[in-house]
């Protein structure tokens, strides 16, 4: 099979399929005019970047309380995800699989009707149209992948050094965050990362338990894409698309150096 | 292993009140589907929504939509997914450039790739005036029409550019590992590389991709933006249904659209209740544990 060409037209019209789609939002996203049926635009214009930055949405506001709001998502997501993790990897007790379950049933239930029964609840808490409903609804969404994420790496470093610091005098919570910890880190990161890109990218959830009053940059992306204006739409998705990889990107970079300096 | 006690309480207490809210949530919108709406005077418990949903031909015309969109894009995605997957395994592309690229489209919300669908694949898109630039069309409305279309042709599309490389993503670890200890052993044993892919790793590496295809049936059966911003007027999906109706300004609407909600509700558990028992008895059959 290595010797066959399948697997490399397989690998190269997957990277076409990925690359072609990307350029072509960088080029609309400048395109003034483009009319039919021309390969490439008549006239391209700084309009679309000038609505972006200065126009009615304010860009810096929604990228900040978006980003924010991921952050947070992130950090939470993933400290739940590491109790979770060790209290599986730790302990023997009935019932484990239903903390399975637990942590995949918001896999199994389709996001949008979570959001329609969450903001239901979220009226009796008091916390409905308010950013920790959204929050809340958003860490729902992450914790399942922030959950496999950490059980895979605590199975796999285990407890000995964490045991060892336990021996020799250490209180348990100096134990885990000097002994435990820095082995861990690496999954902690890359589940901060998932959990910060799929917070990030949340509409529907956003949209009901946030009750149009949280405002992310999701959000107001898809008015844009139904308003039918390719350019502008493709410059906020391009604003949108860029700020998530230059997060994603800082993640891999650090998550990278740690596994560089710790082996 | 150690024995419970009070710190294993504390540490699942996050996970269990979460839980407890997503469970409250299915029970909210349960509760209303079966009539009880106190705040709008609506009290009692009927299953008389649920018949009346499954009477009402826009009701009926749109679960179908939403069925025909998750298990096209679900077994197409699995499909597609697990050959991407061996194609990255076949050329050990594990990690490095490739597979960040293939991860792009992972991370992308569904929303940038209907944007991607319309500028590609829209009548006047990049597609077609390819078409008409090499001659295989002159004007744009001989290009097939894949948007807003009633069989939801790009909703699928927009579904499989994001669902492949999740499915040759999530699968990859459990190929790359199998292809590289029992997929060797079975070519070092005179197995053609292609037979060694399809009576040995394709079947160890079923777990992971059988749980793929799960995940995505789900997301696309009660999935709102890309039938919504790609779909046709009528017959609409059944989110976005159900989402009408939940904005409608007639209260008394309210327990209809939880019945719509409902009903995504109970066709996606019925839907991971069947892959459970489909897994077990697949893996009692291969013997081996999951």
């Amino acid at each position: 099979m290595r010797r066959s060409i399948v697997p490399r037209l397989i690998l190269a019209l997957t990277a076409a399929c990925i690359v072609i789609p990307a350029a072509l939002l960088a080029v609309w996203s400048f395109t003034a005019r483009w009319p039919w049926p021309n390969l490439l635009p008549e006239r391209y214009t700084p309009r679309t970047v000038s609505e972006l930055l200065f126009g009615s949405a304010k860009l810096s506001r929604l990228l900040g309380s978006s980003i924010a709001l991921a952050a947070a998502v992130a950090v939470l997501g993933t400290a739940i995800a590491v109790l979770t993790a060790r209290a599986e990897a730790l302990y023997r007790f009935r019932g484990k699989e239903l903390i399975r379950l637990g942590s995949w049933l918001p896999l199994l239930i389709p996001g949008t009707v979570f959001a329609i029964g969450f903001h239901m609840v979220l009226l009796r808490l008091g916390l409905a149209d308010t950013v920790a409903g959204v929050l809340l609804v958003h860490l729902v969404a992450a914790l399942p992948y922030c959950i496999t994420i950490m059980a895979d790496v605590t199975r796999a470093v285990g407890f000995g050094l964490e045991e060892q610091a336990a021996v020799l005098g250490t209180g348990p919570f100096r134990a885990f965050f000097y002994a435990a910890l820095p082995s861990l880190l690496p999954g902690v990161l890359s589940s901060m990362s998932m959990a910060f890109t799929l917070s990030y990218s949340q509409y529907f959830t956003t949209l009901i338990v946030g009750g149009g009053r949280v405002k992310t940059l999701a959000l107001v992306l898809v008015p844009y894409i139904q308003g039918g204006d390719r350019a502008l739409a493709s410059v906020y998705a391009a604003a949108f698309t860029g700020s998530a990889l230059a997060v994603f990107g800082i993640f891999e970079w650090i998550i990278y150096k740690v596994q560089r300096g710790g082996t | 292993m150690k024995k419970p006690d009070f710190t294993l309480i504390l540490l699942l207490l996050p996970l269990a009140l979460v839980t407890a809210l997503v469970l409250a949530a299915c029970g909210a919108v349960l509760l209303q589907s079966l009539g009880h709406v106190p705040a709008f005077g609506l009290a009692g418990l009927t299953l008389g929504y649920y018949r009346d949903v499954f009477h009402d031909p826009d009701f009926l015309g749109a679960l179908a939509v939403s069925l025909s969109i998750a298990l096209k894009s679900a077994i197409l995605a699995a499909a597609l997914g697990t050959a991407l997957c061996a194609a990255l395994v076949a050329r050990r592309k594990t990690g490095g450039p490739m597979v960040y690229l293939v991860r792009f489209p992972i991370l992308a919300p569904h929303a940038v790739a209907a944007l991607f669908a319309i500028l590609l694949l829209s009548q006047t898109g990049l597609l077609a005036r390819l078409a008409c630039a090499l001659g295989l069309i002159s004007d744009f409305p001989q290009f097939p029409q894949l948007l807003y279309t009633p069989g939801y042709e790009g909703a699928i599309l927009a579904y499989l550019w994001k669902e492949i490389p999740f499915v040759a993503y999530f699968s990859l670890a459990l190929m790359s590992s199998v292809s590289a200890t029992l997929g060797e052993a079975a070519q070092n044993l005179g197995a053609s590389p292609l037979r060694a892919f399809f009576t040995v790793t394709l079947p160890l590496s079923l777990p992971a991709i059988s749980k793929a295809f799960l995940i995505i049936f789900i997301f696309a059966f009660g999935g709102y933006e890309l039938p919504m911003l790609l779909g046709a007027t009528l017959p609409k999906a059944l989110p976005v249904q159900a989402h009408l109706t939940y904005m409608s300004p007639e209260l008394r609407d309210r327990p209809y659209a939880m019945a719509m909600y409902g009903t995504i509700l109970i066709l996606s558990a019925a839907m991971a209740r069947l892959y459970a028992l489909l897994t077990r008895r697949l893996m009692k059959k291969l013997g081996g544990t999951v």
